[in-house]
Order: structure tokens, then sequence, then C-alpha cells
């Protein structure tokens, strides 16, 4: 077996946390220092902590991770243009890092300029520069424009001429930072066609950053998951992508629980809410139920004055209250008055319908012919759905509910290419 | 296969001289490398400047011009002797190296955080910025050079065989403005108080260096009447400490005076520049590896 082409060696990185200050405070910092005196340090943070792993020849890897959890400071280790504090990098080939596309274009010069000037930068060749100048200058559809200042360019003009560039160089490994989110749906077509043969036919070895997980799954052989500078997972996309929606949700659950507390909560006073539980299948108390499974929603709520005829409802919303659906009791319950004292209402929903992700419960109560509020509050709980088998795509990302229907394809007409 | 190996380091951003073994044998063969990196980034900094110049690239040597003229009519209050020679030829001769080391000095201090953007985005050897900025200045020098060539035409000198001795005075200016960018240019990432101070630093330096005046007439005060007593001697070393002093009264010897360069007042300059270039560069290259995240 061959060397690996990357290898990341307990590779960590802090950094001081808050501002470097001025001269004279590192002056005085310094002195007190000499004479033994304790100094304020501003307090470290760790972007990596012991991250090690190896990338072998060929390999598409994926990193995946949320906001903050150290892919992009990884990279730039790796493309060298910044030291790990810990560990070390063997990186075996020429790299080309895709990390900002665009990065270092001279506003004042013509788009032709830039070409020589942006490739330089990146290591090519003069030489190898004129050969493939006609080829960046047709990929990023700039013809008539190659004389031009590029300040007089639009954005996605600047993004094409940056992606051309970057992608024609000849690196044995590819360094990418979620630079595909790029322009219009043309370009990003193209851009997507020149991704993939350079990966699949090319056979050069990729790092990929991206929060697109179809992406990821689509291109990658394996995938790596950071969170905190640390690798939690390594392996096969489909299980590691799974494990980060896991995360995300939970993230976003424990931000639905801190929003209960400013949740919107209106009462006549005349009937008041008290617990409200969630049960799944056997009466336990759940927060996470599997995708199509039972749930109950269980409240007590205290009436403190006589009301009449009363009507509950109940309702499902995502924490961000988006209302998906609501059901009232009054096709079912039929109750006249409730006298005061302690009562608890269940409403049990045998196949709770919408996709993996976080839901809100909303309750509200009704009284008499006029239907006035006598009780309103959002957000009361929150659960969470999970997928049962391996599905990752089927979260809320791909909509709320799962949309059945029956698939066909047919050729209406003979189509040129298409063999027999 | 090329290898590249990360430096191991094991300290914090905010530690200026890091325990990192400098990778100094490394960089002559990694300049070489990146000379083509070099020239277009010399290229692109002189067509960015001029390109919406009107007066183009001419900018370069209204400079020299009109301080020359300044001093010459300061000159027609105050007696400055300037020997046989032509005293406004004198002051732009003085002019065209001191100049050019005044901007390529502040040029190559600010060229490392003139190039924040590229610096987070893209790695190469960092030490292409500052001799990005002195070559730049280069360019310059070589025209503000047709202009001296002119005005030895017009006060009909001719130079001697002495002139050969011009490139090896401007290597040594070179290395003397590399001396101040590459530590200046690292410092300035972490403060930018050098980046604001180095301009007075060094217009006072310019009082310090005989661009006004020769030479010859810091070396006649001291040397020949010891107009400060028993300490004249030192002061006169101190004075040529100044690698400038050494420079810009040798550049005037071997262009317009046809004799050779004036060792004497060029060997403590020289002496510091051999002690000083080294450490300066090590502080640039431990710095270095720091630049992305404390630019």
């Amino acid at each position: 077996m061959t060397k690996p082409v990357i290898e990341v060696n307990h590779v960590s990185k802090a950094f001081r946390l808050g501002q470097l200050r001025s001269l004279k405070q590192t002056a005085i910092e310094a002195i007190a220092h000499l004479r033994g005196r304790p100094v304020h340090r501003r307090p470290l943070f760790r972007a990596l902590d012991d991250v090690d792993f190896q990338v072998g020849q060929g390999e598409v890897l994926g990193i995946i991770g949320h906001n903050g959890a150290g892919k992009s400071t990884l990279l730039k280790i790796i493309a060298g243009i910044t030291t790990p504090t810990g560990g070390d990098v063997v990186v075996r080939g020429k790299v080309a890092p895709l990390i900002e596309v665009g990065a270092g274009l001279v506003p004042d010069l013509t788009g032709r300029e830039n070409i020589f000037v942006n490739a330089t930068l990146l290591g090519m060749r003069r030489a190898e520069i004129k050969r493939k100048f006609d080829d960046i200058v047709a990929f990023a559809g700039l013809d008539e424009f190659i004389d031009t200042p590029i300040k007089r360019y639009s954005s996605g003009m600047k993004v094409r001429l940056g992606f051309a560039i970057a992608t024609s160089i000849e690196a044995e490994i590819l360094i990418v930072d979620e630079v595909l989110a790029v322009g219009d749906l043309a370009f990003q077509r193209r851009c997507f066609d020149r991704m993939e043969r350079m990966i699949k036919s090319d056979g050069r070895t990729v790092l990929l950053v991206s929060h697109n997980m179809r992406q990821v799954e689509r291109i990658c052989k394996r995938a790596i998951l950071l969170e905190h500078g640390h690798v939690e997972q390594d392996g096969p996309p489909p299980q590691v992508c799974d494990e980060l929606y896991r995360r995300s949700e939970r993230l976003s659950r424990e931000a639905a629980d801190v929003k209960f507390k400013s949740r919107r909560r209106q009462s006549s006073g005349e009937i008041d809410l008290g617990d409200v539980k969630l049960l799944g299948p056997g009466g336990e108390p759940v927060t996470e139920i599997t995708l199509g499974g039972a749930i109950t929603i269980c409240v007590s709520y205290t009436v403190r004055s006589v009301v009449t005829r009363p009507v509950f409802g109940m309702g499902i919303h995502t924490p961000d209250f988006l209302y998906l659906a609501t059901a009232y009791s009054d096709t079912q319950l039929h109750c006249d008055d409730l006298a005061p004292g302690t009562y608890e209402l269940t409403f049990h929903i045998p196949r709770f319908p919408f996709l993996p992700g976080v839901y809100c419960v909303r309750v509200g109560v009704a009284l008499g012919n006029l239907y006035s509020t006598a009780f309103y509050a959002e957000n009361v709980a929150s659960f969470q759905v999970v997928a049962s088998p391996v599905r990752w795509a089927e979260t809320m990302r791909e909509g709320f509910l799962p949309l059945d229907g029956m698939w066909l394809l047919k050729a209406t007409a003979n189509s040129q290419h298409a063999s027999a | 296969m090329p290898t590249w190996n990360a430096p191991r380091a094991n300290s914090t951003i905010d530690t200026l001289f890091l325990p990192q073994p400098a990778r100094v044998p490394n960089t002559v063969r990694s300049i070489s490398e990146y000379r083509e990196l070099v020239a277009v980034l010399v290229w692109k900094n002189i067509t960015v400047r001029y390109k919406q110049a009107y007066l183009g690239i001419s900018w370069a040597i209204l400079k020299p011009l009109a301080l020359m003229l300044v001093f010459t009519l300061v000159r027609s209050f105050i007696g400055i002797p300037s020997g046989n020679v032509p005293y406004p030829i004198l002051a732009f001769a003085a002019l065209l190296p001191w100049i050019f080391f005044q901007e390529s000095a502040s040029e190559g201090v600010q060229s490392v955080v003139g190039n924040a953007a590229l610096i987070r985005k893209i790695y190469f050897p960092r030490e292409v910025f500052p001799i990005t900025g002195i070559i730049t200045k280069l360019v310059e020098l070589g025209i503000n050079a047709l202009i001296l060539a002119g005005m030895m035409i017009w006060y009909r000198m001719v130079p001697t065989v002495q002139v050969a001795w011009v490139p090896v005075i401007i290597m040594f200016t070179v290395l003397t403005s590399l001396t101040i960018a590459f530590a200046g240019a690292a410092i300035n990432v972490y403060y930018r108080d050098i980046g604001a101070a180095l301009p007075v630093i060094l217009s006072l330096l310019m009082y310090a260096s005989p661009v006004i005046y020769p030479l010859e007439l810091v070396k006649h005060r001291l040397l020949a009447e010891h107009a400060a007593g028993g300490w004249s001697e030192l002061l006169y070393t101190l004075y040529t400490l100044n690698p400038l002093a050494g420079i810009i009264e040798s550049f005037q010897n071997v262009v317009l005076r046809g004799t050779p360069p004036d060792w004497a007042a060029l060997a403590p300059g020289a002496l510091l520049v051999a002690v000083a270039l080294p450490v300066s560069y090590i502080i640039f290259k431990r710095a270095e590896a720091y630049f992305a995240d404390a630019i």
C-alpha cells in the first residue's frame, strides 16, 4: 500500500480569544512577566483539538460539521495558509486550494491580466497559463469582456473567472470549500460537471467541505464529522451525514426549549394550564419518536370558575412558529359546563405524519357559542421525530410530509443520441 | 513528488518569537522557484499604480526632481559646499539611492498587511511580498537613473570605469531596505504602530544622511577640524553606521567624481547590515506562520 497523500497527525490549533492589545499593554505585560508577576492571559479557544486522519491517493473525503466546528481552519492548515499549534500535516503532492475562488483578483486589471496574475498566485507557470488561457476564458464565458477591467464585472462574472482559473490548475490534491454554491444555475451545473470530471476520471485526491449533504453523499467515498474541533465520526457518508442531522436537530430542539420560556401565552383567568406531557406508545414520557410513530399529548388544565361549552384545540408547529396542523375537540368531545377543578386532556396521534425534525405543540381553549378564547399558548412542549431506517434524505429540509405517489418514465420521441 | 512539511510549533499566536525552526537554507531555492510570481506581482504593482494616472510612471521622477529643486533653492540661502560637482546634480545623485531606500523600506513594511486578502487565502513563501515591494521600487530607480544620465549629459560629465560599482552599491541598498522590511513587515502585522512610525523615522533619517549636504562636509568638520574634540572619531563612526552615509557618498563618487567607493564610510554600515539582516529575516520567518491568524 502506498503512503497516504495527506497525513494529519494530531493537529491542534488554538487561538487566543479577544483582541491583541496595544504595544504599550504588551510591553507592560512583558515587564511584569520578566519580574515574575502574574499576567492576565486571554483565554484560549481550541478551533481544532487533536484531529488525526489520513487520506489515500484518489480518495474523495467530505468534511461536514456545524458552523464553527473547525472545518475551514482544517483546510487552511492543509493548504499551508496557517500553521497548527500542535501536531503536523504532511501533504504529498501539489495542492489546488479552491478555498475562496477569486481571492487576489485585482479590480483595476482586465480579465486577461487577472488570469495571468491569479493563476501565477495559485502556482501555475507562464507556459501553462498560455496553454490554458482560451479554455479558461471559454469556461468563464467572458470572451467579449476579457479586456475590460474586472471592476466593471458583475459579481457573478468575477466568481466565474475565479472558478475557471482555480479549477484549471493541474494539482494532485484539490481542496474545495463550498465554492459550488455560486453563480447562476447554468454555471453551477458546469461547475459540478467539471468538479465531477476532476474527481471521478482524473483520480485526484479531493477534500470537500460542504453543508450540502446530498453533494457529500453523491461525490464522496468517505466523510468526516467535525464538532468543536474533534473528529466525531469518520466513515461512509450516509451514516456520517445522518449523525450530523441528528445533532443539528438536537441543537434546534435545545433552542426551542429555550424559547419555551418566552412563548406566547394568553389567559382570561378562568382556565389555566398545568403540566404538558408527551407520551409514547407504552404510556412512557418521550422527547423523541420515530418517523410514523404514535404520540400522545397529555395536558392538564385547572379550571378556576365554571366555563361553558369549552372547545379544546391542539396544534403542531415548527420551532420558528409555522403552523402545520391543528385539531379541535368539538367533533369528538361534547362537554357542557365544566366545574372548577383539575382536568386531564389527552390527544392521541396514532401515526405522526411529519418528516424527521423538531416539532412544537400549541394548545388553546375556546368557550361558548362565541368561541371566545379563554386560554392560548404556543410552544408548550417540543419533541423530535427521527428516521427509523437510515434514510437521511427524509428530513424537514425536504418538506414536511412524505409525498406518496406513483412514478412512471417513458420516451415520447426518439432521442438522436439514445443507444438502442 | 514534492513534499511539504508544515512546520512544527507549540506556541500561541500572540507570541512573536516562536520556537519554530526558521527555514533559512531553503530561502534561495524557494525564491528562485517563485521568481515568476515575483515578476508578475511587480508587473501588477506598477500597472495598477499608474493605470489611471494621466502622467503614468513619470510621477516616479517627480519626487526627486522636486526635492532637488527645493534643495538647490535652500542652498542659495545657506552655503553648502559641493566640491567641483554642480550642486543640483550632486543632490539628485544623493536623492536617487535615498528615495529608493526610503520608498522600498516603507513599501516592504506595508507589503504584508497590504496583501491581507491574499495571505488569508493562498499559500506561498511570504517573503515574496517585501521582495516584490522592493523590486517594484527598483523599476522606478531605473527610470530615475535615466534622468541622472540626462543631467550628466547636460553638465557634460563623462562617467569613468568606476560606474561599474553602481550595481554593487544598489545591491547593498536593497539589502539595507530588506533589513528594515522583513522585521518591520512582520511586526506591523501585530502592531500597526510600525507602519505609522516608519515615515517619521525615515524622514528624520534623511537629515542624518548626506542627502542635502555632502559627506565631505561631515568628514571635514569631524575628522579635520575635530569639531567635537576627542569624540570626533567616534561620532564619525556612529554617523557612518547609517548604511546610507556610505551608500550615498559612494554612489556620488563612482558616478559623478569618478573615484572608487568610500570603503571607510561603507564599512560600519555594511557590518551593521550583515548582522541585522539575518536577525530581521529570522523574525520574519518565525512570525510568518501566524500571519494568516493575526492579520
